[in-house]
């Protein structure tokens, strides 16, 4: 007792200081990240808004329209076969600047600015030159978190336009991500176009994704595709956020974050 | 406490505050850079690893325990930034952050080694693979990626977070440093 009395006049104060700031930035830390990103994105205002790298991203848009005619085209023919075809899409749509990246070597992300103060909210779809790149984490006031689809925690329902094989696409962290086909002999080529698919909870269906780069026919249990996205994400500097209301629907295909 | 103390009877509190103002904006300077990416400032889409500049600085020059609350704190708010909305415990930036204080701090750089700043970068190099390899054990151990994914990816981000943090440590080191310096000495 008379020991831990000595310990205590020499260390407690030390003890009581470290325990303080350790609680303080455990509480506070919510509040320390919001107002760092709104700061961030008063400071970096006046830099945006480069007209750089346009001829890449209009190569994008054109890729990505010719993908939109192909899936309009399908999409036209089931629709005069199938009865009730009804899709809930909420079109109002934000744009903003990209303003910065992910703020750790581990994650996949985009900063936007543009946050609840323009109606943006959670879980919503973001687009860009080439199509949809990711799906909104978090909004402050004026900034929203994008979690990008080559992130490795995002998953996404996807199909072909081609063929209709299914599947589900996942970030590996680099720019190219990985479609897992459901079937264990898809109708697969290099060069098909991948688009969101109809059982997607997360994304509106037909959205487009990317093309095959390559196909990995050995894999088990089905066979995978390497998926080059429309979208070059690394120059990407405009976000289209759209609210979305997803359908519950009973399968859950895919999901996106932990 | 390896800092030498003012005397208690001639603190003076205007200096303190300062320095600790100077302190905190420098690390939320820090935090702040995180999302930003100019040209010459990344290599294979990262970029320099900001907070882990602060915590090295930070730990030169104090005890293990400092640098590890000093990290352990710039962990927690690099958390923040990067996951505000689950706010998951794990994998957190705090683990590596921490052993990166407390292992720097422990260095006791002023006698083994010539303070200059090419120690530094080579203290920061280390650091920042050690800093990695903490997040890759923890996601290893989460099992939500998977294994071979995580190590390949361990490798790219470990050597390029490492070449790009110790290139522009001086940018951290150098003021920072001084200024500690000068307030000790003072």
């Amino acid at each position: 007792m008379v020991s831990f009395g000595r310990w205590w006049n020499r260390h407690g104060l030390q003890l009581a200081v470290i325990l303080l700031v350790l609680g303080t930035v455990w509480l506070g830390r919510p509040a320390v990240a919001v107002l760092l990103r709104e700061l961030y994105s008063r400071l970096v205002a006046p830099w945006q808004a480069r007209p750089a790298v346009l001829e890449q991203l209009r190569d994008s848009r054109v890729l990505e329209l010719e993908q939109r005619v192909s899936e309009l085209q399908r999409q036209n023919q089931q629709l005069k076969t199938l009865v009730k075809y009804q899709q809930s899409l909420n079109l109002s749509t934000t744009s903003a600047p990209v303003i910065g990246r992910s703020p750790s070597h581990w994650w996949q992300q985009l900063l936007l600015a543009a946050g609840r103060a323009q109606g943006v909210g959670e879980s919503g779809v973001v687009l860009a030159p080439g199509g949809v790149i990711g799906r909104v984490m978090s909004t402050t006031d004026h900034t929203s978190q994008v979690l990008l689809i080559t992130d490795a925690s995002s998953k996404v329902g996807v199909t072909l336009t081609r063929s209709r094989a299914m599947g589900i696409l996942q970030g590996q962290g680099n720019d190219q991500p990985l479609l897992r086909f459901f079937d264990k002999d898809p109708n697969a080529r290099v060069g098909d176009g991948v688009v969101t698919s109809t059982f997607s909870t997360v994304f509106p269906a037909g959205l487009p994704v990317g093309r095959i780069v390559s196909i990995n026919w050995k894999a088990t249990p089905a066979p995978e595709a390497t998926v080059e996205l429309y979208a070059p994400l690394d120059q990407v500097e405009w976000g289209v956020i759209q609210t979305y209301a997803s359908t519950p629907r009973p399968e859950k295909l895919d999901q996106l974050g932990p | 406490m390896r800092l030498p103390l003012a005397p208690k009877n001639s603190i003076n509190w205007g200096r303190n505050l300062l320095n600790g103002l100077i302190t905190v904006v420098s690390a939320l300077l820090c935090l702040g850079l995180l999302p930003v990416r100019l040209p010459g400032m990344e290599l294979v889409g990262i970029g320099p690893d900001w907070p882990l500049l602060w915590v090295v600085t930070w730990s030169l020059r104090r005890t293990p325990l400092q640098g590890l609350v000093g990290g352990v704190v710039m962990g927690w708010l690099q958390d923040a930034l990067t996951n505000p909305a689950t706010g998951g415990l794990w994998p957190s930036h705090a683990v590596g952050l921490g052993l990166v204080g407390w292992l720097t701090a422990r260095l006791e750089k002023d006698r083994l080694i010539q303070e200059d700043f090419i120690s530094v970068a080579l203290i920061v190099f280390a650091m920042a693979v050690v800093n990695e390899t903490a997040m890759a054990l923890q996601w290893s151990v989460l099992g939500s990626r998977p294994l071979t994914a995580v190590w390949t990816d361990h490798q790219r981000l470990a050597l390029g977070s490492a070449v790009l943090s110790s290139l522009w440590a001086p940018i951290v080191y150098l003021p920072l440093s001084q200024w500690w310096k000068r307030q000790t000495l003072a």
